[in-house]
């Protein structure tokens, strides 16, 4: 059975110490519930950023882990950066595949190759340090401690299934630049 | 009539820009080059492999280019977009949602391929050269021609204007580097 989004994002809340997340679409709604006031920070109004928002901060930050909640259509919107973040080398980013075969938030449209889209072997070969796919929460559970710590890029496809809401279901949460302006208040009280 | 700007000129004002961001500081890299590789500025994306402060990360699209400018501006880091016009249309969207929406101070070098040297960009028989200027005044985003080695000096005010006013701020660079 696909695992639940909501469990993983509630296993990531409890396990993710100082990490700063990056979760998009589907994960988002959830994501506000259980971690609603920490290092977090929605890739809201440019579908497909995520992955390269979580490189430029994993860059910026390097002593800190950085963890983007990726869909699998969104990632296809800018497949290229796999190759980009591969090419960067961020020694700090998880970069984890929410992956359902559909775009959940606009209703559910089968996105281009359905779930037989291997994002693995794709993370694999844009040069990504380490990339693998999880179907099961106990095994999510116990390869949860090295997702944040192995050296990255690492990149996770975490077969799911949907989500309870969407953005479009349980719209709200903070726009994007005033995400953008906690998020840099809290890094710079952190140091 | 316009000229080229070589291109140690460039990175010599680069390097001053991101020392003037960084407070003074020498620490490396002193900045960072988002490039998505542009024929008009190859010169420079060039010459930027042998600098060691400067570290250039090359992107596959520039909608990347300005979500990851995004992050490294989160994280306290000075960043130039380097860019070609063709690349500008292609992250309208991006620009709109991180630079503008986001408020994050974003500044593109964006280079003007085809820029023919004897007709103002607007009159150019280039769609991708005579769009350029219209597309940006459309977003309201504050832009300058580089037109030759004495106009560098708009390099580190449109990168100040871009963290002043909180949003996209452009150069254009009117022909090749050299």
């Amino acid at each position: 059975m696909a695992m639940k989004p909501e469990d993983i994002l509630r296993a990531i809340a409890a396990a993710r110490g100082d990490a700063i997340c990056v979760p998009t679409m589907t994960t988002s709604p959830a994501w506000r519930t259980l971690a609603p006031d920490d290092l977090s920070i929605g890739c809201v109004g440019f579908m497909g950023g995520a992955s390269a928002l979580g490189l430029g901060l994993a860059l910026a930050i390097p002593k800190r882990r950085v963890i983007v909640f990726d869909g699998d259509g969104s990632l296809l919107m800018q497949l290229g950066s796999l190759a980009t973040i591969a090419g960067a080398r961020p020694r700090n980013l998880t970069h984890l595949l929410f992956k359902n075969g559909v775009y959940h938030t606009s209703g559910a449209q089968d996105i281009p190759g359905g779930l037989s889209v291997d994002f693995v072997q794709m993370a694999k070969g844009a040069g990504y340090r380490k990339a693998y796919a999880v179907k099961d929460f106990e095994d999510f559970k116990s390869r949860l401690p090295s997702m944040l710590t192995d050296e990255g890029p690492l990149f996770v496809e975490l077969h799911t299934g949907l989500a309870d809401k969407t953005p479009m279901t349980d719209r709200g949460g903070q726009p994007f630049h005033q995400q953008i302006e906690n998020l840099c208040q809290k890094l710079s009280k952190a140091g | 009539m316009p000229e080229s700007i070589p291109a140690p000129l460039i990175i010599d004002t680069l390097r001053d820009t991101f020392r003037e961001a960084r407070g003074g500081s020498m620490r490396e890299p002193l900045g960072w080059i988002l490039s998505v590789p542009d024929t008009h500025q190859k010169t420079v994306l060039a010459a930027l492999d042998k600098e060691r402060a400067l570290r250039v990360v090359t992107c596959a699209t520039e909608d990347e280019a300005n979500a990851i400018a995004a992050g490294l501006w989160i994280g306290g880091e000075p960043v130039v977009l380097m860019i070609q016009h063709a690349g500008l249309y292609a992250s309208v969207n991006t620009l709109r949602g991180v630079a503008m929406d986001g408020r994050v101070p974003t500044f593109y070098m964006i280079g003007l391929l085809q820029r023919e040297r004897d007709r103002d960009p607007k009159e150019s028989r280039h769609s991708m050269v005579r769009f350029a200027e219209p597309l940006l005044d459309t977003f309201g985003v504050p832009h300058a021609r580089l037109e030759g080695p004495d106009d560098v000096h708009l390099i580190p005010e449109y990168y100040r204007l871009s963290r002043q006013r909180r949003g996209p701020a452009a150069v254009l660079v009117g022909l090749e580097t050299s």
